[in-house]
């Protein structure tokens, strides 16, 4: 209702202008919004190009790819809007992986690794196993931000050296009790169920349907839980206020120390329960599991407006960079064009976005 | 006070940090390193060291490399029961800090260079490090990934003397799995033929772009299968996606990894499945990691559990998994890398070595690089593995 409101009011105030002023609005609108235009062509090039782009089946498909990599580009929102970064995101999903695998591998799987366990395939096991990879990843968030309020560390140093030290336990962890570095897998049915198995089935003709997974359901959890923390609590505000300006919001009251350490370490728990989500989908885990993906975060949240800058962002734009990303992927595929302009394209994205975000800001000073 | 805090929880992170590092492995290395210290002074003189004086450095491509791993398993068992202090160093898949751990190790006095080279198939970077270790010496060990490029045998390993290269036949695991691929399909043919078409439309996942095992296997895996069905009267495989003329899907990230073909594959399922009448009807990986990842693909779509409906999915390696996957028959046969075999030979070699011995001394009875008369190419088979 608002949004209509305040949208006849833009029309009002635009039918106002002169025709030059009218130009230039039309222009910048253009370009505030170049990024989803382009992907509006895109999608629209890809379905006239391969008509299964459209289909349910693919439609399914880019919603759940979409949605395993939507906790941590949540969690790595929070760290980008205090100006900072986390390097360590990929590595902490890796490890988190391995330990969510490690628990819940089947009893009657001939290499389990931790063959004393008790069998925790079952709802209490499995939520003691989200409880832990959220305390893991937490850990590691503490630990970030504590050396990135403590002693005014640029968030780059710090998680580069905690994305060190996580790769360390994570190869440690791959060698113990004989386990030699082999993959982790021979997962239980009931953790594949509880996160691969089928929410709900779309029927697509001929009698065939597809499954909707579990975690695309867990994932639209999350993010209203995020959004509902950066919007609707104190925690939130004091947040955006530490990542506009911290000496302003540390003279108006609020503890940046804290805010900062409970950015990370909420961050570092959705890592947590990424990696969970992970351990089940590609249910063969190795030490190289979740190498690399704060790169895709990172690239959705810039995208998705979270600004380098500071002290802006939305839950919203993270959502749509995870999707583009995975429209670019999926549309890529589709059209069978060589796998190395993914990079490419990818590059350009944010480049364009990047450029599109600072206009915005220049043009606000 | 928020001082003393601080430095508690720094001193707690030290000693966290040293307790993780207690496991069996990383004891043997950091022991060697002491004696590593100790020797260091004596040992660089000369390559005919004898017995305990012998000390090893292990270079490996990437600790996180799955059979890698199995192969450093059995190597430092095999190098501790043989009585030769080694250390181990992980090149973190960049030769550049492989080379440079080189130097290290030899500037603190190394006499014995196992390497496993980072970049697959580079005379350049294997001859760099084979002038290293003239330099000072000293005999080099290569093993698992190839020192010369296909058609440039000899270039390193007839050039440079007390160097010896223990690895796979790149191409054989890429014939072996073709091979065995069409055998399967023989007998099995109209039950994988899933649309009754009579061609078995298949998926290929490599590895890695660049590497010479991923090319091999990606090539041979399907030509030896094709030439297998042709010879039967059956027509040669089909790629199942006509537009894409690579004919495979690669990770872009040179990983190997289950992600990847995960990703891939449901992707691919998004287009290609019964209900189109175009299911992928056979899918053939550069590894068992890919494969696992195609079968989490699969099983999502309600494929592959065991009971019902199979796609036959092959890959190499033999890790425990993929043998557990194929025992329980979800997975459909896989090439073993013979990772024990690897690591005994190399260890046979370095006490060759230790005692004073030619370094191929007594090697006759493995399988050499004949077809190019290279006495120091050492070939471990690799085996068919099926349940």
């Amino acid at each position: 209702m608002n949004a209509l409101a305040n949208m006849k009011q833009n029309m009002a105030e635009f039918k106002t202008l002169d025709a030059k002023d009218k130009k230039s609005r039309v222009a910048d609108l253009l370009l505030n919004n170049a990024i989803y235009i382009l992907l509006v062509i895109f999608v629209i090039y890809t379905a006239t190009q391969n008509k299964n782009f459209l289909t349910v089946n693919s439609l399914v498909n880019i919603v759940s790819l979409a949605a395993s990599s939507l906790p941590i580009a949540l969690g790595i929102g929070g760290c980008i809007v205090l100006t900072g970064t986390d390097l360590s995101a990929g590595r902490v999903v890796g490890l988190t992986a391995a330990i969510s695998a490690a628990m819940l591998q089947a009893v009657d799987w001939g290499k389990r690794m931790f063959p004393n366990l008790p069998n925790f395939s079952n709802p209490p096991g499995i939520v003691l196993t989200i409880l832990v990879v959220i305390i893991v990843g937490g850990l590691v968030g503490v630990v970030n931000g504590f050396f990135v309020a403590k002693f005014s560390l640029h968030p780059f140093i710090v998680t580069l050296a905690t994305q060190l030290i996580v790769y360390g336990l994570i190869l440690e962890f791959y060698m113990l009790n004989g386990n030699n570095g082999q993959p982790l897998s021979g997962l239980s049915e009931t953790f594949k169920n509880f996160v691969t198995g089928a929410m709900f089935r779309i029927p697509t003709g001929n009698g065939q349907s597809v499954a909707v997974p579990w975690y695309v359901l867990y994932a639209v959890i999350l993010t209203a839980i995020m959004w509902f923390i950066w919007n609707k609590t104190t925690f939130g505000k004091n947040m955006f206020a530490v990542g506009s300006n911290p000496e302003a919001a540390n003279v108006s009251g609020v503890n940046v120390f804290k805010t900062t350490v409970m950015v990370h370490t909420l961050a570092g728990c959705m890592y947590g329960l990424e990696g969970f989500i992970e351990s089940a989908r590609i249910q063969s885990n190795t030490a190289t599991t979740g190498l690399n993906y704060e790169c895709d975060a990172i690239a959705a949240c810039v995208i998705g407006g979270v600004s380098f800058v500071g002290g802006t962002g939305k839950i919203s734009g993270i959502v749509l960079g995870v999707f583009l990303l995975r429209i670019i992927f999926v549309a890529l595929n589709m059209l069978s064009i060589s796998q190395n302009l993914q990079y490419v394209i990818k590059g350009l994205i944010i480049l364009i976005a990047c450029s599109i975000d600072m206009r915005k800001y220049l043009v606000k000073k | 006070m928020k001082k003393a805090l601080a430095l508690t929880v720094a001193a707690a992170m030290a000693l966290s940090l040293a307790a993780c590092g207690g496991s069996s492995s990383s004891t043997a290395a950091s022991s060697t390193a002491e004696s590593t210290a100790s020797s260091a002074a004596e040992s660089t003189a000369s390559a005919e060291t004898t017995g305990s004086d012998i000390n090893a450095a292990v270079f490996y491509y990437a600790y996180s490399d799955t059979y890698i791993s199995s192969v450093r398993t059995a190597l430092d068992a095999d190098l501790t029961a043989a009585g030769i202090t080694y250390t181990d160093y992980d090149g973190n898949s960049n030769q550049t800090t492989q080379n440079e751990q080189i130097d290290t190790a030899l500037a603190s006095g190394a006499n014995l260079l196992i390497v496993n080279l980072v970049t697959s198939g580079s005379s350049d970077a294997a001859s760099a490090i084979c002038e290293k270790a003239a330099n000072a010496n000293v005999p080099v060990i290569f093993f698992n990934r190839a020192v010369e490029e296909d058609g440039n045998e000899g270039a390193i390993l007839n050039k440079y003397s007390n160097i010896a290269f223990v690895g796979t036949d790149a191409p054989e695991a890429g014939h072996m799995q073709g091979k065995m691929i069409g055998n399967y399909l023989l007998e099995n043919y109209d039950s994988v033929d899933l649309n009754g078409d009579g061609v078995i439309q298949y998926a290929m996942f490599k590895g890695d772009a660049a590497n010479v095992e991923a090319i091999y296997r990606t090539q041979y895996g399907v030509e030896d299968c094709d030439a297998v069905l042709t010879a039967a009267g059956k027509p040669a495989l089909e790629y199942f996606d006509s537009a894409n003329s690579d004919k495979f899907q690669c990770d872009l990230q040179g990983n190997w990894s289950a992600q990847a073909a995960l990703e891939y594959m449901q992707t691919n399922l998004s287009q290609f499945n019964e209900g189109n009448g175009n299911m992928i009807e056979l899918i053939i990986c550069n590894n068992d990691n890919m494969a696992e990842g195609c079968i989490s693909a699969l099983n999502a779509a309600g494929y592959n559990d065991g009971t019902g409906k199979t796609i036959p999915v092959f890959g190499v390696d033999a890790t425990d998994s993929a043998k557990e996957l194929i025992a329980a028959g979800k997975m459909t046969g896989t090439i073993k890398q013979d990772a024990q075999g690897m690591a005994d030979c190399i260890s046979a070699l370095a006490s060759n070595v230790a005692s004073g011995k030619d370094l191929l001394a007594d090697t006759d009875s493995y399988t050499k690089d004949t077809a190019n008369n290279l006495n120091n190419k050492i070939y471990i088979a690799y085996q068919e593995y099926a349940g």
